[in-house]
């Protein structure tokens, strides 16, 4: 298996510092971490990973007195029972959704490559509990309705498994073959997965043509405003992305570069990523913050080359949150940041 | 037989998104130095100090309660740190109070204080996904945490539970009010992280989903800052109070409970936050409370988020279950209706400040009692994944 860091390198700051001035004082500001390293046992949890890792079984506990099987096996005496002891138990590799799982959009440095995803709670046939997975669709992005409360949901192993809770997720079954309902140990591999494809657009008429432009000419205001706004640049402080977008009625690009926002309109020959949206509208409705951009991402309405750059988009929605606010906000250290 | 506590002395910091200019050193003193003028005593007459601080990782060091002590003039005096998730500061209320109700002291600080967004991503080049990080080190470490486990998903989890039981209730244009509303209460706290960001819940509406079905304006912002009380038993309490000339605000219910952290049969039930539930009954009992409807004026509660809100008010018995937007659409909550939900704000405009944000919103009760002179408020806290702690109190103003 290829080597891998526990911690990748993009998180790791350089040694170094800086002074941040705040009402005349300065405030050293300082790089730092917190870091330990483990060599951690699995305990008594060891079979239920191995199980996933090594044989793709998936395993539980039942309880010698009251039978609850309890998936994954949390514990070897029943709490329930005056802790008489459980015994192992291998469960189905299909269970329905004990409630309808919330999507993260916006995640925690640690999960951002892996945005959106559901995260629910699967009780699987022959468990009495319920386990968490991560859950997935074969059709592109998770949006909501997808997966519900009942819904059943089929569990699949990655091809490439550590023995930890990542070696699996679910998809519904709806979106599987019979077979591979039925297949103990089905493996991602095995599944059709709908490649991201870039949405082509129609011919533009006079009309998205004069709409285009129109629209261009707001935004290039808000972007003026942007620029000139404090907390706004803040929000691309540091980060570097030149965005094409492709619309009906023409196509642009938004480089950002540490702080600053330019909308040109130009071909981009290598751009980080690209944005399609059929009506420029949406995307200036979202930087003037009549709509959120995420929501148009989630609702197909803008169709992004990356979901990784999720990240990218919440910044534009954020800059468009701060300049919304900035107009009434008369305290400005009342931001976040 | 337990003896009656109350308090005579509060204080809060600025709640504020960074503190460039502070360690969590100045702001435990900051807030300390402003409850003990409240109370106009000495430090030197506190007894004992119980520290609400939840996350090791936002003060970069494990028990961070140490260096405060001393800086705080406690030195060689009783001191003990609580750490509950969401609920540290609620919590920490309950310690406190279960010592002096004993008759171990007379007198006790109860300190919050909590740094944030020291927190920073270097990948991202922002503060919030590594505050959030830090947070997600708080789920279950073998099951939930690799797969992504947060703070948010964790309570949209529960929200979604309630909304497949009550798919009626909880409709987004009542969020979006409730939460517009609460941005309008904020504008009387000055010490509020957001006083001046009043938004319509058209804003709201439009706000970014950041975990479905949370929308940004819908969730607490993270804060740095602390609050702090001053707790006495009853004859202390009566003395500190013909000194200072200010009503002793009695603390005549405590309640707590925390939930199975895992889902299914015979562990957690995924539509109900049942710990808010059995704390806020306990609570009522403590007090004699038989109708909290009837009793409850203000409500000082934990909104993590808005949707949580709604729904703790139902676990209180305040609203029933499944009918939680009658907040608004009845105007339970709506300004002059039957409760005062949050006049601070809440944790989503005045700030969450983890450990810290249970005792600004006690701090916040026991002045709002004392200037509307009104008699009751309910203050709460939940924490940890799945909404699985809670601490509620009842205060008492006579």
């Amino acid at each position: 298996m290829e080597k891998q860091k526990v911690i990748d390198e993009k998180y790791i700051p350089d040694v170094g510092s800086q002074v941040e001035t705040i009402d005349g004082n300065d405030c050293l500001i300082t790089n730092d971490a917190m870091y330990t390293f483990y060599r951690r046992t699995k305990g008594e949890f060891s079979a239920f990973f191995l199980g996933l890792r090594d044989e793709k079984r998936l395993l539980g506990c039942r309880c010698t007195r009251c039978g609850i099987v309890r998936v994954p096996p949390f514990l070897t005496h029943c709490p329930d029972c005056n802790f008489v002891p459980t015994e192992p138990i291998e469960v189905e590799q299909v269970g329905i959704m004990n409630t309808t799982p919330p999507i993260t959009y916006f995640a925690t440095s640690l999960f951002q490559h892996m945005a959106p995803y559901g995260r629910g709670r699967v009780i699987f046939n022959g468990a009495d509990t319920a386990m968490s997975v991560n859950l997935y669709t074969t059709t592109g992005i998770l949006v909501p309705g997808i997966i519900k409360k009942g819904t059943q949901v089929k569990l699949v192993f990655r091809d490439k498994r550590i023995g930890e809770m990542t070696d699996v997720f679910c998809v519904p079954s709806a979106e599987l073959t019979r077979e591979q309902i039925k297949k103990k140990g089905l493996q991602e591999s095995e599944i059709d997965w709908e490649a991201p494809k870039e949405p082509s657009l129609p011919v533009a008429s006079e009309e998205d043509m004069a709409r285009y432009r129109r629209a261009m000419d707001e935004m290039r205001g808000l972007i003026e405003d942007m620029n000139r706004n404090e907390s706004a640049r803040k929000a691309i402080a540091g980060w570097k992305r030149d965005i094409l977008v492709k619309t009906r009625g023409g196509q642009c690009a938004i480089l950002i570069d540490d702080g600053d926002i330019n909308v040109e309109e130009r071909e981009l020959s290598s751009p980080d990523f690209i944005m399609v949206c059929d009506d420029i509208t949406t995307l200036l409705d979202g930087l003037a913050y009549r709509g959120a951009i995420t929501d148009s991402v989630i609702n197909k309405k803008i169709w992004i080359s990356k979901n990784m750059e999720f990240n990218t988009i919440f910044k534009l929605d954020r800059m468009a949150r701060f300049l919304v606010r900035s107009r009434k906000t008369k305290d400005p250290s009342s931001e976040s940041s | 037989m337990s003896k009656k506590v109350g308090i005579v002395g509060a204080g809060v910091t600025p709640f504020k998104g960074t503190w460039r200019e502070k360690t969590y050193y100045e702001l435990a003193q900051m807030a300390t130095r402003e409850a003990v003028k409240d109370a106009q005593i000495e430090i030197r007459d506190v007894d004992a100090a119980f520290y609400g601080i939840y996350n090791d990782i936002f003060e970069r060091t494990a028990i961070p309660e140490h260096a405060i002590h001393g800086l705080l003039g406690m030195q060689n005096r009783f001191g003990i740190r609580i750490t509950t998730g969401g609920a540290t500061g609620a919590y920490t209320m309950s310690a406190a109070h279960a010592y002096l109700a004993a008759g171990r002291f007379k007198t006790a600080l109860v300190l919050g204080v909590e740094k944030a967004t020291d927190c920073f991503d270097f990948s991202s080049m922002s503060a919030t996904p590594e505050v959030i990080k830090s947070i997600g080190w708080s789920g279950d470490s073998f099951f939930e945490q690799p797969i992504g486990w947060s703070a948010s998903d964790s309570y949209a989890e529960v929200v979604l539970g309630y909304m497949d039981e009550y798919p009626g209730d909880l409709k987004p244009e009542i969020t979006a009010q409730i939460s517009a509303q609460l941005s309008q209460q904020v504008r009387g706290n000055t010490y509020a992280q957001r006083q001046f960001d009043q938004v319509t819940p058209e804003e709201v509406m439009n706000s970014r989903l950041v975990v479905y079905p949370f929308k940004e304006l819908e969730i607490c912002v993270y804060t740095e800052g602390a609050a702090a009380l001053i707790l006495a038993e009853e004859e202390t309490a009566q003395a500190i109070s013909r000194n200072n000339g200010t009503p002793v605000v009695w603390i005549t219910g405590v309640g707590e409970a925390n939930e199975h952290s895992f889902a299914g049969k015979n562990q957690k039930n995924m539509s109900r936050i049942m710990s808010d539930y059995y704390a806020s009954h306990r609570a009522y009992e403590m007090a004699g409370i038989k109708d909290p409807t009837d009793s409850v004026d203000i409500v000082e509660l934990h909104d993590a988020f808005v949707h949580q809100l709604e729904m703790s008010m139902a676990e209180f018995g305040l609203v029933p279950l499944g009918k939680a937007d009658s907040l608004i659409e009845d105007g339970l909550m709506a300004p002059g209706g039957k409760y005062l939900v949050n006049p601070c704000g809440g944790l989503i405009y005045c700030g969450h400040a983890v450990g810290a944000s249970n005792i600004m919103s006690a701090w916040s009760a026991r002045n709002e009692l004392i200037k509307r002179d009104l008699k009751t408020a309910l203050v709460h806290g939940t924490g940890s994944t799945i909404a699985q702690y809670t601490a509620c109190m009842i205060f008492e103003h006579e």
